[in-house]
């Protein structure tokens, strides 16, 4: 019983990252009906930003005390969100507004280009084998009645929380974000109530962008590593949230990426390791087989 | 006096197919005009050109002198026209109250928006009692309601409203109409594109004949009544 606790609790830390950078893929295809491709590199680019700051400040490895950890944890996800909302910013001008349009996978080819570019470029910048990120926080373990949480995962969970609540925050009660979700579902009638489009569409990535961001900053401080190739993955699975969730309510994707993060915990758990990264897969094929709008619906494409 | 809303030359094409050809029209502050004509007779798409949500091949529309063919809709908002779309096209995923300020998002949030929200749901006493309601679980009626209602929010000089009689009960239908001309009462001019060409006619001061494309005709609404094309092909004799 002990052993269920302690990986349902290890699956939610988890599952809440994958949460976050599936949010940002199920903004941007719900409001502008693209996939960007670019978003896990985006995500990268934010534990590089944590990286450079961090052994630019020549932090000592876990040797501070906790309020100037944290007061650097926050300083450190600023500066990365600053630097993904603007590369966000970028890529949606850039890459993104010329090749929206009717054809869905003009988009999707362009920002998979970036995607490899970004890669490359890291890899060139930093080279090809993951850096050490110094570790920030002080690595205390808590044991709360048997399960045991470090002090790291506590606070990638609490980040990842305050982003989503955030976000939900944003959509549902702002006018920018029910303009968002307007947009989302009838993109001609609300610019014909006022709605300016393309400021929306820019927002938004910039939005997904700045959650991808401090996604990779929790994950690159939570793993002490970055690494050129390190959105592959965990984008490729933060997608198949967005796919199996659906893209009708950003609630069920959190949901999504919440389970997935606690089925992965169970199968390493109770079954093998080996197995963790299968079950992503073994989701997808059972969803698209039996429900391919998503669990929970999907606007029309 | 000059015209509120000038269409001089309209062409609108989709690929190869010539949907409007050379339209001239007109809406002089004040009036109800009615654009009559068969489905597919291209009325649809001389009411989205106005508003900017399709790229004319020629021609202008001029409102209030401001060209606005090259405007992107939101700005043709923010000049006073609204739209009320074919087919209701409610916000479904939104409330009622939402819908409703969506379409004054061209008009900073504050006091006003609140009155003109409140104007509107004493339009439309239904609105109000199903103000946190999901429009997508509205009737049919309803949702017209709804969406004339969001269309108002923006304070429009220019109604736009594309065949709102379709799908509605013949009772609603009336109705309807007799809203137009409430909302002209308080100085709101009116564009509509309607099929239902005896209630169009019924509250129109002036109406045109649309035909594939072309204006095959124009004058007040009882002329157009007392016309002998019209009588027999749109009004069944």
């Amino acid at each position: 019983m002990e052993q269920f606790v302690q990986q349902l609790v290890n699956g939610i830390m988890a599952g809440s990252t994958y949460a976050v950078v599936a949010l940002g893929f199920g903004l941007v295809f719900s409001v502008m009906r693209v996939v960007n491709l670019a978003h896990p590199e985006i995500f990268m680019i934010g534990a590089y930003a944590a990286f450079v700051v961090i052994s630019g400040l020549h932090v000592p490895d876990a040797g501070l005390d906790v309020p100037a950890a944290v007061a650097l944890f926050l300083g450190v996800l600023f500066v990365a969100m600053l630097t993904t909302g603007a590369a966000g910013l970028v890529l949606e001008r850039l890459v993104i507004r010329p090749t929206r349009g009717t054809y869905i996978l003009t988009p999707f080819i362009a920002t998979a280009g970036v995607s490899i570019a970004l890669q490359n470029s890291a890899q060139r910048l930093f080279g090809p084998d993951p850096v050490h990120v110094p570790s920030v926080i002080p690595p205390n373990t808590f044991i709360v009645g048997g399960v045991r949480v470090t002090s790291m995962q506590l606070v990638t969970f609490l980040t990842a929380v305050a982003i989503m609540l955030a976000l939900r925050y944003y959509v549902h009660s702002t006018r920018w974000g029910r303009a968002t979700r307007a947009v989302a579902e009838k993109p001609d009638v609300a610019a014909a109530c006022g709605v300016n489009v393309n400021l929306v569409s820019q927002l938004t990535v910039g939005i997904a962008s700045i959650m991808a961001g401090a996604a990779g900053v929790a994950l690159g401080l939570l793993y002490t590593s970055a690494a050129p190739f390190m959105g592959l993955l965990y984008g490729l699975k933060s997608f198949i949230c967005m796919l199996v969730a659906g893209n009708r309510h950003i609630e069920a994707i959190m949901a999504v990426g919440l389970l997935l993060g606690v089925v992965e915990a169970m199968v390493t758990g109770y079954i093998s390791s080996n197995l963790r990264d299968a079950v992503a897969f073994a989701l997808l094929l059972a969803v698209l087989f039996f429900r391919p709008q998503g669990l929970f619906g999907s606007y029309e494409v | 006096m000059s015209a509120l809303l000038q269409v001089s030359g309209l062409e609108v094409a989709y690929g190869p197919v010539r949907a409007v050809r050379g339209v001239d029209l007109e809406v002089h502050q004040g009036e109800i005009r009615a654009i009559l004509g068969a489905n597919g007779a291209g009325k649809s798409s001389i009411i989205r050109a106005i508003m900017g949500l399709v790229k004319p091949r020629g021609g202008t529309v001029a409102f209030g002198g401001q060209a606005l063919h090259k405007l992107l809709p939101h700005k043709v908002n923010e000049w006073g026209i609204a739209w009320v779309p074919e087919g209701r096209q409610v916000f479904s995923t939104l409330t009622v109250e939402e819908n409703l300020l969506i379409g004054a998002f061209s008009r900073r949030h504050g006091q006003a928006t609140d009155a003109r929200q409140q104007q509107v749901m004493d339009m439309f006493p239904t609105l109000r009692e199903r103000r946190t309601q999901l429009a997508g679980s509205l009737s049919g009626g309803e949702q017209q309601m709804l969406a004339i209602g969001r269309a108002l929010m923006s304070n429009p000089r220019l109604l736009l409203m594309d065949e709102p009689s379709l799908g509605l009960a013949p009772k609603v239908v009336r109705s309807l109409f007799d809203l137009a001309q409430e909302i002209r009462a308080r100085g709101i001019s009116i564009l509509m594109a309607e099929q239902n060409a005896r209630q169009a006619l019924r509250v129109a001061d002036y109406a045109y004949l649309l035909e594939v494309g072309e204006i095959r005709g124009g004058g007040s609404a009882r002329e157009m009544e007392a016309s002998e094309t019209i009588r027999r092909v749109y009004l069944g004799g």
